[in-house]
């Protein structure tokens, strides 16, 4: 357990599935050199396959008396997905095969490949969300608890979660031991790698790339111990913001508001079954535990509150009025940190969204 | 059996042959230059070949699935292994079968390469036995030189460079300068992956990146199997022989998801230098045979509740409660055995990462130091310590 954990909530009430997270992570992080396949961010329909092909049931993380459960590593092709390309050098050029547009290999697989397909039978019951996923910084992580090299650390000051890349030897065990699947094999450097919660970004002040360029601002980030922040109100203060499959044992940290109001389902004739929901409870069970019921009660009561009244903190937090009202870093904090550690403290590079415990008024711009 | 070896030692040269029989390899001694030598080099016509067995390693079992269960038959294999020496250099040839060629650097996410490793024990001032097999053991340094079967793989972080990492299609070059970007990135391109490593246990293995090793491995396939080679100085910063060098060898299959601890291995084998004095103690503690009933050892070992931690057969407790003793008898050696029955914090296996097991740890900490959780059998009577010993090497898979 880190000294400080910094999390992420995601409101799934607000996912619009528009992928702009995962092009704004894969653009920063993993366009080239062997990570092509990786996606750091994804966002998967629910239910559906999921990235990599059900990655829920590959195992890995612990069982209930803490030990690390044996798990499978996906295979790139059938289970990634091969990144194609499509010949736009020889359709330029005027080659040979000019005249048919094709991709370069041709694809049987990959991330969304069953997007918006969802369950149930149209237009009676069928229904899905999205699920943006990306590395749960997990409290007690599972690919850092299978690797016999100890090449994966997790940050005293933040919790995040990184691998050594100098000591990482590609064994793979990580992968195994993570339950989301969430650590990739980089072949070409022969090391896995992962999400890093945008860590040079943090330490200026400026949140992870997924969450600033968030269209549906459905993304908060700031640290677990500061009450100030809308994670702490979020996740203890209300409750409404629960870990994922929490039952894998890992304590992930990324919290997720589950999505709260469903439309009814239609009878044969088309009209609506009063009272009925699409979406079955019992999925979010299995992906939030029991602690769903009371997530979901209490943001129906803070709606009604909110229509009542006019007046709901939690509710002024999910609509998130200013973009800089989801962010709280903390940017004298990273500095301390560096100065007690003898690193190179830089004065962060934007200063919108720092206003943590450490972060002195004016500032020191 | 020790005053036997210590005597025939007196023989000098004449007793290298003669240890042959118990597994020591005889280095022959060449006035060519070894540095680098390939496993097709003509010099190896010289060489005397002795069979090692290498078991497979199943004191921690790690956790993936799929690879626990292609290798959960694994039966040990032999290895012809061999050794020149110069006045400088030693370089020693490994030949082991092996029916795929698994080279790495495929674009995919869960295949393996074949490889092979040769350990060395470290200079060390303290005494006692030889280093843990396991990659040494606290204060029992080894050196471990890695090969691992190679394609084309460009490798920017090996460089450290970074001006070439950025995907082509992202670059703003067109036509020639394109062109010469490829050119450059495939220039870049490396075709090795050779390691070395200093290790005072499992998962304490660090590479050595100074160019303080100034070893060189190399394997070829051919006809169903590998042939390796790997020559180093006989004395550098890290290893300091004697006229016997222990050496271990460990081989990888990646058709069987082979890599870290998914290996076959050997125990210490003594590599003696032709025209050069033994040395005596690691002669005899390589070459010592357990002097106990193995029966006896056997009931002993109920008695004294060992299966209730550790795993003598795959029925017993849970492999991460303690090392798997499944092979114990292939890859250690007496010496070793005893050791850890009478001092079982003298070497503890690190296992595990301590998370993945938190609460059946092989260890805790105490002022720094690893203390097995283990009870101490030191009161276990001499012959009682002898017949666990036999039995425990007894323990080993047959050979395939």
């Amino acid at each position: 357990m880190s000294k400080r954990q910094l999390a992420m909530v995601m409101d799934l009430n607000k996912c619009i599935g528009c992928q702009t997270c995962t092009v704004a992570c894969k653009t920063q992080w993993t366009n080239r050199n062997g990570r092509e396949y990786m996606y750091w961010n994804n966002v998967e329909t629910y239910p559906g396959t999921g990235y990599p092909k059900h990655w829920m049931e590959l195992g890995g993380g612990f069982d209930a008396a803490g030990d690390l459960q044996p798990g499978v590593i996906p295979n790139l092709e059938a289970d990634y997905g091969v990144p194609w390309d499509y010949n736009y050098e020889s359709l330029m050029g005027g080659m040979a095969d000019s005249n048919t547009f094709h991709p370069h290999v041709s694809p049987t697989w990959g991330p969304n490949w069953d997007e918006d397909q969802g369950a149930g039978a149209f237009p009676q019951d069928n229904y899905f969300f999205y699920l943006p996923r990306i590395c749960n910084h997990c409290t007690n992580p599972g690919c850092l608890s299978a690797c016999p090299r100890d090449a994966i650390f997790k940050r005293e000051e933040d919790g995040v979660v990184l691998v050594d890349l100098d000591r990482c030897q590609g064994y793979r065990y990580c992968i195994a031991g993570c339950p989301y699947k969430k650590i990739y094999f980089n072949p070409k450097i022969s090391k896995s790698e992962k999400c890093i919660l945008c860590f040079p970004r943090i330490e200026q002040g400026l949140p992870p790339a997924c969450a600033q360029q968030c269209v549906g601002r459905i993304r908060f980030v700031g640290f677990l111990d500061d009450e100030d922040s809308q994670v702490y109100k979020l996740v203890h203060k209300y409750k409404v913001a629960i870990g994922l499959r929490s039952d894998y044992g890992t304590q992930p940290n990324v919290y997720y508001i589950p999505p709260t109001e469903s439309p009814a389902k239609f009878d044969a004739e088309g009209k609506i079954i009063e009272g009925s929901t699409r979406l079955p409870i019992e999925e979010l069970e299995k992906l939030f535990g029991p602690e769903v019921h009371d997530s979901i009660a209490t943001l129906k009561a803070e709606m009604k509150k909110r229509k009542e009244t006019g007046e709901s903190e939690l509710l002024d937090l999910l609509i998130a009025y200013q973009h800089s009202d989801m962010f709280r870093l903390d940017n004298n904090y990273y500095q301390q940190v560096a100065k007690e550690n003898k690193r190179n403290p830089l004065a962060p590079v934007d200063t919108r969204y720092i206003a943590g415990k450490f972060t002195h008024a004016g500032g020191h711009h | 059996m020790n005053k036997v070896i210590t005597s025939l030692l007196s023989l000098g040269v004449a007793c290298s042959a003669a240890l042959a029989a118990n597994g020591a390899i005889s280095a022959v001694k060449v006035s060519d230059k070894l540095d680098g030598i390939s496993a097709e080099s003509p010099l190896w016509a010289k060489a005397k070949y002795t069979t090692v067995t290498l078991y497979p390693q199943t004191a921690v079992h790690m956790n993936d699935k799929k690879a626990n269960e292609a290798n959960a038959a694994d039966k040990a294999k032999n290895a012809q292994v061999a050794a020149l020496y110069n006045g400088k250099t030693l370089a020693i040839n490994v030949k082991w079968a092996d029916g795929t060629k698994d080279v790495q650097g495929a674009y995919s996410s869960d295949t393996y390469s074949d490889g092979f490793a040769l350990q060395f024990a470290g200079a060390t001032k303290k005494s006692g036995p030889l280093p843990y097999i396991g990659m040494g053991s606290d204060g029992r340094p080894v050196v471990v030189h890695l090969q691992k079967a190679t394609a084309s793989v460009y490798e920017p972080n090996g460089n450290k460079d970074v001006s070439t990492q950025i995907n082509r299609n992202q670059t703003n070059l067109f036509g020639k300068d394109l062109a010469d970007y490829d050119a450059k990135v495939a220039s870049l391109a490396k075709t090795d992956y050779e390691r070395s490593f200093v290790g005072e246990g499992f998962r304490s293995l660090t590479e050595i990146k100074d160019g303080s090793s100034a070893s060189a491995a190399a394997m070829v396939y051919s006809s169903n199997g590998w042939s390796g080679t790997v020559s180093r100085p006989l004395k550098d910063a890290y290893v300091n022989s004697t006229g016997t060098v222990p050496v271990a060898i460990a081989v990888w299959d990646g058709s069987k998801m082979g890599r870290n601890g998914l290996k076959n291995l050997s125990s210490w084998v003594a590599v003696n230098l032709e025209g050069m004095k033994p040395d005596a103690k690691i002669v005899g503690e390589i070459a010592e045979e357990a002097k106990g009933d193995a029966a006896k050892g056997k009931e002993a070992l109920a008695a004294n509740g060992c299966a209730g931690c550790h795993q003598v057969t795959a029925a017993d407790a849970p492999s991460f409660m303690a090392p798997s003793l499944q092979n114990v008898g292939g890859y250690s050696t007496v010496a070793y055995l005893r050791e850890s029955i009478l001092k079982p914090s003298a070497v503890v296996v690190p296992g595990y990462n301590r998370n993945a097991h938190s609460n059946t740890p092989w260890y805790t900490i105490e002022k720094g130091k690893r203390v097995s959780t283990m009870t101490d059998y030191s009161f276990l009577d001499k012959n009682t310590v002898n017949d666990i010993v036999a039995y425990l090497k007894t323990l080993k898979a047959e050979v395939e």
